[in-house]
């Protein structure tokens, strides 16, 4: 599991047995994308297009089910940066997931991003938070999620 | 969504956390392992209410206990807190599993072997 440090990003690498060129073709390909991800709705891989995801609705992390994107920076082959905000939350998130692919041996390496955590947002960050402070912690945070 | 026929690993974990005395017997113990009698005194309690504390804990996986000389020691087994986790951190869950179904892809279209070099 890779921890970073900062509280407003979750950090996340996962090694895959396939070269780069395939890697990024399922992450920038919309029949592609649909399948590991979310149907997206007017995705390019091109700089400045606005394009949606809809998905499943996840209560547990405050989340409609419609997410609104941008995308922000696309290096060929190497890294895709998109903004990701939910479309029909009141008080919208400024996220922004990133895939990073590194070539390792025959594969690959992605590092996935996904920064803007609100350091002051307390579903946000229960987990870091608690985590960072140990064990007896969480379990008082526990108790109290158990007896409100 | 419908309750749930069978309390999970999770909801177990999650009551024996839900008692004060039990979170405090972790907190001690995460600073190194101890037996009955140790704690028994730390807490000011009797030994069976430690000990049907520590059985709780262990009955869940919280706390494992091994038998040196004639005492039984105790000590926190981080395991069961890796699910609370998961539960803590939905986006952290959701991008993993979302990796997951990545490699599942790629693994697909390797062996389709459709996509030009």
């Amino acid at each position: 599991m890779t921890e970073t440090a900062d509280p407003r990003v979750i950090e996340i690498d996962q090694f895959y047995p396939h070269p780069p060129r395939r890697v990024w073709q399922a992450l920038t390909t919309p029949e592609l994308i649909a399948r590991w991800l979310m149907e997206p709705s007017g995705f390019k891989p091109v700089v400045g297009t606005r394009f949606s995801f809809r998905g499943q609705p996840m209560p547990s992390a405050d989340f409609s089910g419609e997410i609104a994107c941008e995308v922000i920076d696309v290096v060929d082959g190497e890294q895709l940066t998109i903004s990701w905000a939910d479309a029909h939350s009141d008080k919208p998130a400024a996220w922004i997931v990133s895939w990073t692919l590194h070539p390792e041996g025959a594969g690959t390496r992605v590092i996935l991003r996904h920064s803007g955590f609100d350091p002051d947002d307390a579903v946000q960050q229960r987990s870091r938070t608690i985590m960072g402070n140990g064990w007896a912690r969480i379990a008082d945070q526990l108790g109290e999620v158990l007896g409100s | 969504m419908p309750p749930r026929a069978k309390a999970s690993q999770t909801d177990i974990v999650f009551a024996a956390l839900a008692n004060p005395t039990r979170r405090d017997i972790l907190d001690m113990l995460l600073g190194g392992e101890r037996t009955v009698l140790a704690l028994a005194e730390r807490f000011e309690m009797a030994r069976p209410s430690v000990s049907e504390h520590l059985k709780v804990l262990r009955d869940c996986g919280l706390v494992v206990e091994h038998k040196r000389g004639r005492f039984r020691h105790y000590r926190v087994n981080p395991e069961p807190l890796q699910e609370i986790s998961a539960w803590l951190s939905p986006h952290e869950r959701y991008w993993r599993e979302r990796l997951t179904a990545l490699g599942e892809v790629l693994d697909d279209i390797n062996e389709q072997g459709d996509t030009p070099p």
